[in-house]
């Protein structure tokens, strides 16, 4: 008989290392587990990929792991947790229980006990050929649901909205991590080095309930950091202050590149310094781009229609609409990410200002889904004939679902993340496809769940980025935007 | 592979080798099924993921022989030696038990065919186990014992520095062990070190590590032309005695242990008082607190008369929006104790153990079990604000100290009195002891209208009621209940809580949330009015019938009824129930009874004066300052959770330290207090390999911009080797035996050939060593947000020096719910204050400095990135606040320089660069204020790469 001995005991058996044989107490459990992570690196190809890039073009376009989907993302944001059942969930069996209490377990949710079971207040209509029921209440979207692929069984780790936007936005539910834009603008860098690469577009409302976190770098370097601007809005400190004129800002600016070449010439091979100066043309080539962009005074009467943009009896909506178009210049100029916000913080009582319809959802969301149908509709559309829908994907989310029921006492629903819907369209995914399933009441998704790991890895995945190995080592860990999760829904991709 | 592990491969063949011998030894029955080549591997590959040395899913555990031939948790035995069809493992992987089958089909594949058969057969043959692999030593530690000779758990080692020599024409003195050990590492690779930096580049150098601040013409013209021997030793000694060495010192270590004054999440409220642990880390730092009790006053400072300290603990992201929602605050709760048992074991130790939440550490001798235990140690710790008792004023430090002599001597003097009580009488102990859920005082039936409970004596805090029912003699109901028409009264309740009032008492409803507190500490009673005359025979209470809070229990109690609301009689009471205080100090209502007339009433006395002095204490309390620094209650036992998951807890796990290196052999019985000083005794010592090494590899990444273990809050596997191990334990060393003074470490840094070199860049060594990783230059550092502000308000003369104190804030506040936060248009002279005083709000950064890398407090960052940004450039060249620092400057240069462009430029370039321009430089700086006027040029000056640099 062989005294050979298999592999796997070597491996896998740390206690036979740190117990079993005291008298070996010598030998270290890390050397043991750092050879099973050698062999597991050669294995499956997934050490980490940290992009290179040097401190003078940061953002400079960088090759993807392997050939991408889509070249740009825009990721249409719904702050407060858009209620699946009121827009693209569509469940008869909720409307013939409609009224009943809830089957099972009384359930205890964010605010407190659940009534009985509602029927969205809004009608479902089939739309196109593929049929898709779709809420009135989203009728421009719905119109277009050929062309959108449904993911109809998100489900998430928080029902509130700081850390649920954290983990929809950056993959956690603590604040301080990179978000998704971050991630995807380190990893690929941008196709325009005359704009940021990752643009944040607050709703004219505000900014969104976490803030700056939902485009925050986190730990990654400050260059990779969203710049939010809006249509109404323009870059902070972009333009030249009051009182500066323009020969004046130009040979001061001029005297400061002398001075800081005079300074470099000192000392050659400094390449931090060659990167400042660098940033200031930088910043020069935005204060021409950035209003360039945002003036959409250019775009012709049709489009403003289309997007709803010069609708005169609705301001906010009209708002938005310029929001939308500004995503679609981004893009067009080769912008990488592009989160467009769609609700702000909490103003004014719950559900005011943004998706979160504890109490008057009906009266609530009447307003909301005004704002955001036909801009969002009319972006798709323009999109699409423009033939800028073949390489970007267009995402649309929430940070969480909400309950088939009325809250004891209210007319509106509670936090739900055990089901959620969002959507993707465009580049490599889908058209007219639903995939995954909440149960029959949507309280819970029940087929092909699927993670916001998942929805993270997926979106990675079409920009041509392995999630497993985009990483960058911070605090003892190499992180990545999926934590230690994450699967790629390869079902909703046009190829495997 | 390396040497261990072939020895250990050798023996472990050996131990097999004497298996086969001692089975061809016993001859007949020769078995077939060989358990270390068969049964083992399907152990392995398919049971011990969740039955194995990691984790025990039921309480099984298949890894070590008596356990897994043992009793399971069904009560029966899995393993019936020589019968498979009566033993449940068998039936369990074989999946014929009731169709019921491990592994669970949703987790692992399942056994195949051949595997099946080799168990049945195994366990047919008898299932011979042999010793030699029983694994028993795994057992019943509860800890196990694990080793590594990763360097950093070794002991630090005390390494003679080595000889060293340069040929001239290097001139690079050798000061001390710093430059012997630099100089090594240079040589081996064939690199020299650079030439001392011109006096003019040191000072500058000095002050903006040192301080964050530009040195002053003067203290620059001083120092070149200081020819003393000492002139450097004396610039040392400047700075170290300046009160900004704190104050920059401070804003490093906030960074890493992720101080921010605001809630985070999305309501992001401001918290007022948290900037006493900031002014609390300055003063440390100016006072050169050894940094042994600075570790000791952050984790347990309550323990030793520094409050403040704990404000560590608190100082993190806190998400306080709560919920009905059970599981939602489980995880919440399961995320706050993450961050305090991942920040303390980053900030001091190195190492990442909030990654063994879920699962034993991946690179690291981290166990799973490691992190729960410090976990418990934290387990009693809650975001909040408390008294600082050190900062009371020196007059009420002395009645406090009077107020408490007098307390002791009451106490005493009770002491005296209740060594003459009798035996307990009139109530025997006929009662189980008090429990937090729920107590039955049953007692002959009595006619009652009134009936009152009234507590003289609880286990912490003031007393806690969730219901009180009592149950009326003829039908057995509560009737206590509000909606039976009892009326309720209390000595006082606790103000400002929904969850706690006094309609809660009777409402029928059971928990925390729906629950009464009393006003005093305690001490309370409430009384229930029935509508009418009834005869009860029972009372039933309890502190959280659910069993989720076991604090402010009624530990000394008396319950008397009444029919006419004046004369009352006691039915039950505390007297009733064994007592674990019968050595206690007080004496209270119960006892006095049982006392002589004279002695009675001496105790009232005593009670009375005892009572009153308390109340002056407590208002003392009351003066003291309020502070964000946190909260402490004695924690529940702690479990370890399944994959970190709140809804899986598995077996018990006590308070203790990391298991590679010690434990504090505490258990769940340990007060909360003494687990944090225990742990933090523990992190300060000497013996620790771990604490200096972390703190002098700090300070080197800072005054260099890269620590020798390039990670500084990392010093585990998977953290960066060390450039210099030698230096960094011969620093640990001494700096420990110089009393851990942080002072020391910067003068031994600073006082280095290594730190004064220049940072002129040589293109032979870039090509060798582009990241500076061996020092044979000075490194080039970008400042910081802080030092960018800080310098900017030097240059425009408008710094603002005052220290310590409510910081400023730059936003105007609207307190909704949730907060928002409009960054301010108009700065005033409260505003030009160094920004280590500004105000953390997290989230929402400085809107000029901020995308500096400038850290928000969401996370901990050990090292800041140094990105450059058009973001940047936008804010220092368009922002309000720039320009109207240029237009300050420029006031000033006129002010101080004359009308003169050619004075304002070189007093301009004496400011802010501390040298004198070149005839080049000053003649462009001419035509631009000629042309466009003198803040021109003083904008471009504030955004110049020689003020932004240090070198």
């Amino acid at each position: 008989m062989s005294l050979r001995l298999r592999p796997s005991h070597l491996l896998n058996r740390r206690s036979f290392l740190s117990d079993t044989m005291t008298g070996l107490s010598g030998i270290a459990l890390t050397q043991l587990l750092a050879s099973e992570r050698l062999l597991a690196n050669a294995d499956d190809q997934k050490t980490p990929i940290r992009p290179k890039f040097s401190p003078e073009q940061p953002a400079l376009a960088r090759q993807p792991h392997f050939p991408a989907a889509a070249k740009n993302v825009i990721m249409i944001f719904c702050a407060g947790a858009c209620s699946q059942i009121d827009t693209f969930d569509y469940k008869p069996e909720l409307i013939r229980m409609h009224g009943q209490s809830m089957p099972g377990e009384k359930v205890v949710t964010f605010q407190g006990a659940q009534g009985s079971l509602q029927q969205s207040p809004w009608e479902f209509k089939p739309r196109g050929e593929s049929g898709k029921m779709v809420s009135t209440l989203v009728d421009h979207i719905g119109d277009m649901a050929d062309d959108i692929c449904f993911l109809h069984s998100l489900t998430g780790k928080t029902n509130t909205h700081g850390p649920g936007e954290n983990f929809m936005s950056t993959g956690f539910t603590l604040d301080g991590f990179p978000s998704i834009g971050a991630w995807a603008t380190y990893g690929l860098g941008s196709e325009n080095n005359e704009l940021p690469a990752f643009v944040a577009i607050p709703d004219p409302r505000g900014t969104p309930q976490s803030s700056v976190n939902n485009w925050g770098p986190g730990f990654l370097p400050a260059v990779f950091q969203g710049t939010d601007f809006n249509a109404a809005n323009p870059i902070r400190n972009l333009a030249r202050p009051d009182g500066i004129s323009n020969r004046e800002d130009a040979a001061t600016r001029a005297f400061l590149r002398r001075m800081n070449e005079r300074h470099l010439a000192q000392f050659p091979g400094d390449t931090e310094l060659a990167a400042r100066i660098a940033s200031y043309e930088l910043a020069a080539k935005m204060q021409l781009s950035v209003p360039e962009i945002s003036d959409l005074s250019t775009e012709p009467e049709h489009i403003l229609s289309l997007y709803g943009a010069n609708d005169s009896t609705n301001e906010l909506k009209s708002s938005f609409a310029k929001n939308c178009i500004l995503a679609r210049r981004l893009v067009e100029k080769g912008v990488r990410f592009v989160q467009l916000f769609n609700g702000a913080y909490q103003t004014g009582g719950e559900g005011t200002s943004n998706w979160d319809g504890h109490k008057f959802l009906e009266k609530q969301y009447a307003v909301h889904g005004q704002i955001l149908d036909q801009p969002v509709a009319g972006l798709l559309k323009d999109l699409k004939q423009r033939g800028l829908l073949e390489d970007t994907l267009v995402i649309w989310c929430t940070e969480f679902g909400r309950m088939p029921t009325f809250q004891v006492g209210a007319s509106g629903r509670d936090h739900n993340p055990s089901g959620f819907t969002a959507w993707l369209a465009g580049a490599g995914v889908k058209k007219g496809f639903s995939f995954g399933a909440t149960d029959d009441i949507s309280y819970k998704a029940v087929e092909d769940v699927v993670s916001v790991y998942d929805f993270h890895a997926t979106i990675l995945h079409l920009l041509g980025l392995d999630h497993e190995r985009l990483s960058f080592y911070h605090d003892g860990i190499e992180r990545r935007l999926t934590d230690v999760h994450g699967n790629v829904i390869k079902q909703i991709l046009t190829r495997g | 592979m390396n040497h261990r592990n072939t020895i250990y491969l050798c023996c472990l063949g050996f131990v097999c080798f004497f298996n086969l011998l001692s089975q061809i030894a016993s001859g007949q029955n020769q078995p077939k099924i060989s358990f270390a080549d068969q049964v083992l591997p399907v152990f392995e590959k398919h049971c011990y993921a969740c039955h194995g040395p990691e984790t025990q899913e039921s309480e099984y555990r298949l890894d070590i022989k008596s356990a897994a031939m043992g009793i399971g948790d069904r009560g029966d035995q899995p393993i019936q030696v020589g019968d498979r069809k009566h033993s449940p493992l068998f039936l369990l992987v074989s999946g014929g038990d009731d169709g019921e089958r491990m592994p669970p089909v949703e987790a692992e594949e399942s056994l195949n065919k051949k595997e099946i058969e080799i168990i049945g057969q195994w366990i047919d043959e008898g299932a011979i186990w042999p010793d030699e692999l029983a694994n028993e030593a795994a057992i019943g530690l509860g800890r196990r014992k694990i080793v590594t000779d990763h360097w950093s758990f070794q002991p630090v080692v005390d390494h003679a520095p080595p000889k060293i020599l340069w040929q001239s024409p290097i001139d690079f003195p050798i000061q001390g062990a710093v430059d012997k050990f630099i100089s090594k590492r240079l040589q081996e690779n064939s690199l020299h070190p650079s030439l001392p930096a011109d006096r003019t580049t040191l000072i500058r150098r000095v002050y903006l590590n040192m301080l964050g601040l530009q040195p002053s013409p003067e203290q620059v013209r001083q120092f070149v032309t200081d020819e003393s021997e000492f002139a450097y030793a004396n610039l040392i000694d400047r700075v170290l005695e300046s009160p900004h060495y704190g104050e920059r010192w401070a804003r490093h270590w906030l960074d890493v242990v992720r101080f921010g004054e605001s809630t985070g999440y999305e309501v992001n409220r401001d918290r007022a008082n948290a900037y006493y642990y900031r002014d609390y880390v300055i003063d440390s730092f100016n006072n050169d607190k050894s940094y042994q009790d600075f570790v000791i006053e952050q984790i347990a400072g309550d323990s030793v008369g520094a409050d403040v300290g704990t404000g560590f603990l608190v100082g993190g992201a806190y998400d306080i929006v709560k919920s009905p929602d059970k599981n939602l605050t489980l995880m919440q709760r399961e995320d706050e104790l993450a961050d305090y048992v991942n920040t303390t074991s980053t900030t001091f130790l190195g190492l990442t153990v909030g990654c063994a939440r879920c699962h034993n550490h991946k690179f690291d001798p981290i166990l799973q079990s490691d992190y729960y235990s410090l976990q418990a140690v934290f387990g009693g710790v809650r975001h909040g604000e408390r008294k600082l008792k050190e900062h009371l004023d020196p007059s009420a430090g002395e009645s406090m100290d009077t107020l408490e002599s007098e307390r002791e001597s009451y106490q005493q003097q009770l002491a005296v009195l209740r060594k003459k009580l009798p035996p307990r009488g009139a109530l025997a102990v006929d009662l189980p002891e008090i429990n937090a859920k729920k107590n039955v005082d049953d007692f002959q039936p009595i006619d009652a209208k009134y009936i009152r409970f009234e507590i003289f004596r609880t286990n912490g805090a003031e007393p806690c009621i969730d219901e009180l029912e009592v149950y009326s003699h003829q039908d057995q109901k509560n009737i206590a209940l509000a909606s039976s028409g009892c009326k309720v009264r209390s000595s006082g309740d606790y103000q400002n809580n929904p969850k706690h009032q006094l309609k809660h008492l009777n409402d029928g409803k059971h928990g925390n949330d729906f629950s009464w507190i009393s006003n005093q500490q305690g001490a309370g009673w409430v009384e229930i009015e029935f509508p009418k005359r009834i005869a009860i025979d029972r009372v039933v209470w309890g502190r959280e019938r659910n069993g989720a809070y076991a604090d402010r229990l009624a530990t000394g109690y008396t319950i008397e009824v009444s029919i006419d609301g004046k004369d009352y009689q006691r039915v039950s009471g505390s007297a009733r129930r064994p007592s674990r205080q019968a050595d206690s100090m007080d004496l209270d209502l119960e006892a006095i009874g049982r006392l002589s007339a004279p002695d009675a009433s001496k105790a009232r006395d005593l009670l009375a004066r005892l009572k009153q002095t308390e109340t002056q204490l407590a208002k003392l309390v009351q003066s003291m300052p309020t502070a964000y620094v946190g909260n402490f209650s004695q924690p529940p036992v702690i479990k370890r959770l399944y994959r970190g998951d709140p809804l899986s807890p598995r077996e018990e796990v006590y308070p203790d330290a990391l298991a590679v290196l010690g434990t504090l052999g505490m258990t769940s019985e340990e007060p909360e207090q003494s687990r944090r000083l225990k742990l933090a005794q523990w992190i300060a010592s000497e013996d620790n390999p771990l604490t200096a090494r972390v703190i002098v590899n700090r300070v080197w990444h800072y005054h260099f911009g890269r620590g020798l273990v390039a990670t500084p809050s990392d010093l585990g596997k998977n953290g960066s080797a060390p450039s210099h191990p030698d230096l960094l334990d011969w620093l640990a060393i001494r700096f420990m035996e110089n009393g851990w003074s942080l002072k020391w470490l910067h003068r031994e840094i600073l006082s280095s050939s290594t730190f004064q070199q220049s940072s002129q860049p040589r293109p032979e060594a870039l090509a060798k060593d582009a990241d500076c990783k061996l020092l044979w230059r000075f490194p080039l550092k970008r400042l910081e947000a802080e030092a960018i502000r800080d310098c900017v308000l030097q240059l425009s003369g408008k710094l603002n020096l005052q220290a310590g104190g409510p910081g400023f804030l730059l936003f105007k506040i609207d307190r909704e719910n949730v907060h928002h936060y409009f960054p301010l248009e108009k700065f005033g002279p409260e505003h030009f204050r160094r920004m280590i005083y500004m105000t953390k709000i997290r989230q929402e950064q400085d809107e000029v400095f901020g995308v500096f890398d400038c850290p928000d407090g969401g996370q901990t960052i050990p090292n800041r990135n140094q990105s450059t940004t058009a973001l940047q450039s936008l804010n220092m060249l368009n922002s309000k606040f720039i320009i109207e620092q240029a237009a300050f400057f420029s006031e000033r240069l006129q002010r101080e320089a004359g009308s003169q462009a050619k004075d304002q430029v070189n007093l301009a370039f004496d400011l802010a660069f501390a040298r004198a321009p070149a005839a080049a430089e000053r003649q462009d700086a001419e035509a631009l204020i000629q042309q466009f006027g003198l803040a021109s040029f003083c904008r471009a000056i504030l955004n110049s790469n020689e003020l932004l640099f240090v070198r």
